[in-house]
């Protein structure tokens, strides 16, 4: 695998930022990508596919008059189409508006001098071999729980990926990291009973996944869905995995406190700095330098230093992140949560690894504290949430019904409604079972009063 | 260009023995903007150009992707999807075989009225901040507004080992208008989308300026709605909540592959599972819908393709892989979100046939229960459990329409929903949208107004 170094992929963005002065902008920015995925994909409990994507690009940000213009390429080895795309840049910008509000790029600010556990050179050396063998260890340690199992798809794949990002108020930085990750879809079927597709994964910034673990949860929570009964529509208390609260934070809170929806009132939290919003039980951090976070970087998508922000401090609303722009309309320093899809767009704010601190309950305490409630694993629809408001109306599968302490059975055609924001107030117990799922590292979390509407 | 393509795709056949190899190259030009508010975030364009490879080698699939479009880098990227293709296929048991498919070699050409291309940045800026100031005028409870547009303008080029040659032009225009709202500590969201596969014109038969009325007014109607009960009432559909309904609660299902992978349509061919009232197709030759083109990511021209007629499962929505599995041929549903990626099954414009009720005689049938207008998302299970969010809705009283409900949804499985299909209407819309399956698709879904007898609403009171 040939990447390009650091010293090519900063003289790249530097080259940019160069012509485009030259040009007369008063401001450039250069964000330069190259990303190397390569991957072993299972279909109908077989590999049947090996596929390699190599992807490079450059984007670059100018201002001319306060107005904002972008253009990318995925052509970057071309002297030409460096030149062409500052040329569209600055033909966008001209098409734009002033902005009153721009107050001038990201300055220059300190990376922290080691960054854990998020490059492995071991990653780079895996050929399509070793992540084939994973595939099949997985394949097998799923259909080895339970005849009934079928392995409907999943694959294994690692990645490379580097960033270079400069621009003409002194940022200059360049980042490289790792990943890995495995993941199985699979579902059982017994006559015409059909369970829905229960999916576990793991991933890491270092080659510590774990196949057999992934085939077996995958399979176990399928088998264990076959047989299900219908609960009663009433108010009850819930048992939340990460999967779930991913999927209702995700679409709700995550929007919440990021500075662009408070400050054009799309948050209800605006101008609640400081007020209990949610259980004292809950103290949540932004961490964009966690140590083998998925999401964890040196810096953000506009240069600034990553870092750990608290946004909830034992039920008190704290802090709403950042990026450049909204943080300088109020007169504060970015948060460092400038987040880009690569080389294709703009920045924008986003969480890195939004942190829920866990407490000191095992997932089998939790369910022993419930007398009566539904363990929810996955949920269908959350992303039809009303983001401003917090209301969501979902279905949730797989789901069991916890008695007295125990999961007595798998239950099915379960709704859940209610509002994010209530749902937060409500938080009783966190487990101390955390793992990352997306940009959510948290626990299992008990929450009570959600409505339940099933037969 | 093709001949750079075909010399790529024999050294896939001829040095690596290839049964089957592709190349599928790609120019794309992208124009976007956001707005919020009066102030333009930023003006963007972009270029997107590179090669996807393909091939099959002992029954098993290599792919390599790069941005390049010189011989060089693509004869190292097919030798590495061939080497790829021989060890993925070391412990395969069911090799995979490709249903046969007529040769092709066309060159389509895209003739819009009004080519995105022509216009310029500043012009289509000028015209969607219009949208931006009518929804902020249409009254002081709205608290936000959001444009985000798209054009993508380019040409692709697919050639494979079987003499298909083919070059198309690509086009989509799209735009997307959210609004929020806000009063007495409410919060309400709304949003519409626009797209064609036609040409600009589209934003000038629909006028900007009326879709911010209608996201404007939506937004505001739900300061004052409540939140629906939970549990079963029949419901009247709008054709918006129709394609939706059609797209997640039976779509997906009849993709053949999810439909392999263990879904409930697998062995279904024939089988009634709905109302007589109910026919589904998906059709990707409606002239300028968001989901049309003429050939598909594996050059197979794509169909219109009846799925359910009057009830009984008629089709799957099939590429040349799944055909073979299923003994018939592809109906053109491979499609591919660009060049970084391979084809999967997706659908194009999938709707419901219209009938011959009148909205109004829906409505007359239902004594208490909903009318579901716009939908806000939906999702699908492979066990059949399907998901869409409403975003406007209201209260049937004695078949008139009375006040608004907030944020409901509507679920159930498949297999017992389209049986409770009781009445379907005469009118037909079809709406543009986008579909997420790993990757995303410009999709078109639609129908007429329709009525359930039965279905779970949820609600929070």
């Amino acid at each position: 695998m040939v990447v390009l170094e650091k010293n090519e992929m900063i003289a790249l963005a530097e080259k940019a930022v160069r012509v485009a002065i030259v040009k007369g902008v008063s401001e450039a920015e250069a964000y330069v990508c190259e990303d190397y995925a390569s991957d072993v994909s299972i279909e109908l409990g077989q590999i049947t596919k090996n596929s390699q994507v190599i992807d490079r690009g450059i984007g670059v940000r100018v201002v001319v008059n306060k107005a904002v213009g972008f253009a990318y390429t995925n052509i970057v080895n071309d002297p030409v189409a460096i030149e062409d795309i500052v040329v569209r840049a600055l033909s966008a910008a001209k098409a734009s508006k002033s902005d009153v509000n721009w107050q001038g790029f990201a300055h220059k600010t300190s990376y922290v001098s080691v960054l854990e556990g998020t490059f492995d050179s071991k990653i780079l050396e895996i050929g399509s071999d070793e992540l084939m063998y994973m595939s099949q260890t997985m394949i097998d340690s799923a259909v080895q729980i339970d005849k009934n199992v079928i392995v409907a798809e999943g694959g294994v794949g690692s990645g490379y990926g580097s960033v270079a990002v400069v621009n003409s108020s002194g940022v200059c930085g360049f980042d490289r990291g790792t990943v890995i990750e495995c993941s199985l879809a699979t579902l059982a079927k017994d006559g015409n009973r059909v369970t829905p597709v229960c999916f576990e994964f793991d991933a890491a910034r270092n080659c510590s996944i774990d196949p057999v673990w992934v085939g077996q949860e995958a399979a176990k929570l399928s088998v264990s869905s076959l047989k299900t009964k219908l609960v009663e529509t009433k108010t009850t208390t819930l048992l939340l995995t990460q999967f779930a609260l991913q999927d209702l934070l995700g679409h709700t809170l995550f929007n919440a406190i990021m500075a662009d929806s408070v400050q054009r009132g799309q948050s209800p939290f605006k101008g609640r700095i400081g007020e209990k919003v949610v259980s004292e039980n809950l103290t949540i951090y932004d961490d964009g330098l966690y140590p083998y976070g998925i999401n964890t970087q040196l810096f953000d998508g506009e240069g600034v230093s990553r870092q750990k922000t608290l946004i909830i401090d034992k039920g008190v609303l704290k802090n709403f992140i950042y990026d450049n722009y909204t943080a300088k309309k109020e007169g504060k320093v970015s948060t460092g949560n400038a987040s880009r899809a690569g080389y294709l767009s703009t920045p924008c704010i986003g969480t890195t690894n939004f942190h829920i601190m866990p407490d000191a309950s095992s997932a089998d305490d939790l369910i022993r504290q419930i007398d009566d409630g539904l363990l929810i694993y996955y949920l269908q629809g959350a992303h039809s949430s009303n983001p401003v408001s917090g209301e969501f109306s979902v279905v949730a599968s797989p789901v069991w019904k916890i008695k007295n302490g125990d999961l007595v059975f798998a239950a099915r055609d379960v709704m859940l409604a209610g509002n994010i924001f209530d749902l937060l107030k409500n938080v009783k117990i966190v487990g101390n079972n955390e793992r990352q799922v997306g940009s959510l590292i948290a626990p299992w979390i008990v929450v009570e009063n959600v409505r339940v509407i099933g037969k | 260009m093709q001949q750079v393509l075909l010399k790529a795709i024999e050294v896939a056949t001829q040095k690596y023995g290839a049964s089957y190899a592709e190349a599928r190259a790609q120019k794309l030009c992208k124009t976007m903007f956001t707005l919020e508010e009066e102030r333009v975030e930023t003006a963007k364009q972009g270029i997107e150009s590179g090669v996807a490879l393909r091939v099959l080698v002992n029954g098993a699939w290599g792919f390599v992707s790069v941005g390049s479009f010189e011989d060089d880098i693509l004869f190292t990227a097919v030798s590495n999807a061939c080497i790829m293709a021989k060890t993925a296929s070391q412990q395969l048991k069911n090799p995979i075989k490709l249903a046969s498919a007529k040769v092709i070699t066309d060159c389509v050409k895209v003739k819009p009225k009004k080519n995105p291309a022509d216009i310029a940045l500043e012009d289509k800026i000028q015209n969607f901040l219009q949208i931006n100031k009518t929804i902020q005028q249409y009254d002081q409870r709205i608290k936000s507004c959001t444009v985000d547009y798209l054009d993508l303008i380019g040409s692709s080029f697919f050639v494979n080992s079987e003499g298909t040659d083919i070059q198309q032009d690509k086009l989509f225009v799209w735009s997307r208008i959210t609004a929020s709202a806000k009063s007495c500590g409410i919060f309400t969201f709304s949003r519409e989308e626009i797209g064609a596969t036609s040409g600009y014109e589209v934003f000038e038969t629909q006028f900007p300026q009326d879709v911010g009325e209608t996201v404007a007014r939506r937004a505001v109607a739900q300061l004052v709605a409540k939140t629906p009960k939970g549990g079963k009432a029949p419901v009247v559909l709008g054709p918006s909540v129709v394609g939706v309904f059609v797209h997640e609660a039976f779509g997906h299902l009849a993709e053949a592959d999810l439909a392999l992978s263990g879904g409930i349509l697998f062995n279904a061919m024939g089988k009634k599972i709905g109302s007589n009232l109910v026919t589904f197709y998906d059709d990707g030759t409606i002239p300028g819908a968001f989901g049309s083109f003429k050939y598909d990511d594996e050059g197979v021209p794509v169909e219109k393709t009846l799925l359910i007629k009057d009830g009984v499962v008629t089709g799957l929505m099939h590429n040349r892989e799944t055909a073979c599995k299923f003994g018939t041929q592809s109906t053109g549903n491979a499609r591919a979100e660009d060049f970084r990626v391979e084809p999967i099954i997706r659908m194009c414009n999938t709707y419901m046939a219209p009938r011959d009720y009148e909205v109004k005689e829906l409505l007359d049938g239902v004594k208490s229960g909903y009318f579901f207008k716009s939908f806000r998302g939906g999702q699908a299970n492979i066990d059949g459990t399907f998901q869409v969010g409403i975003q406007e809705g209201y209260e049937i009283v004695n078949g008139e329409v009375g006040a608004p409900v907030r944020d409901a949804s509507i679920s159930g499985n498949t297999l017992e929903i389209l049986l409770k299909v009781d009445a379907v209407g005469k009118d037909f819309v079809i709406d543009s949208g986008r579909c997420g399956k790993g990757q995303t698709a410009f999709i078109g879904d639609g129908g007429p107004h329709i009525r359930l007898s039965e279905v779970v609403v949820g609600g929070s009171a």
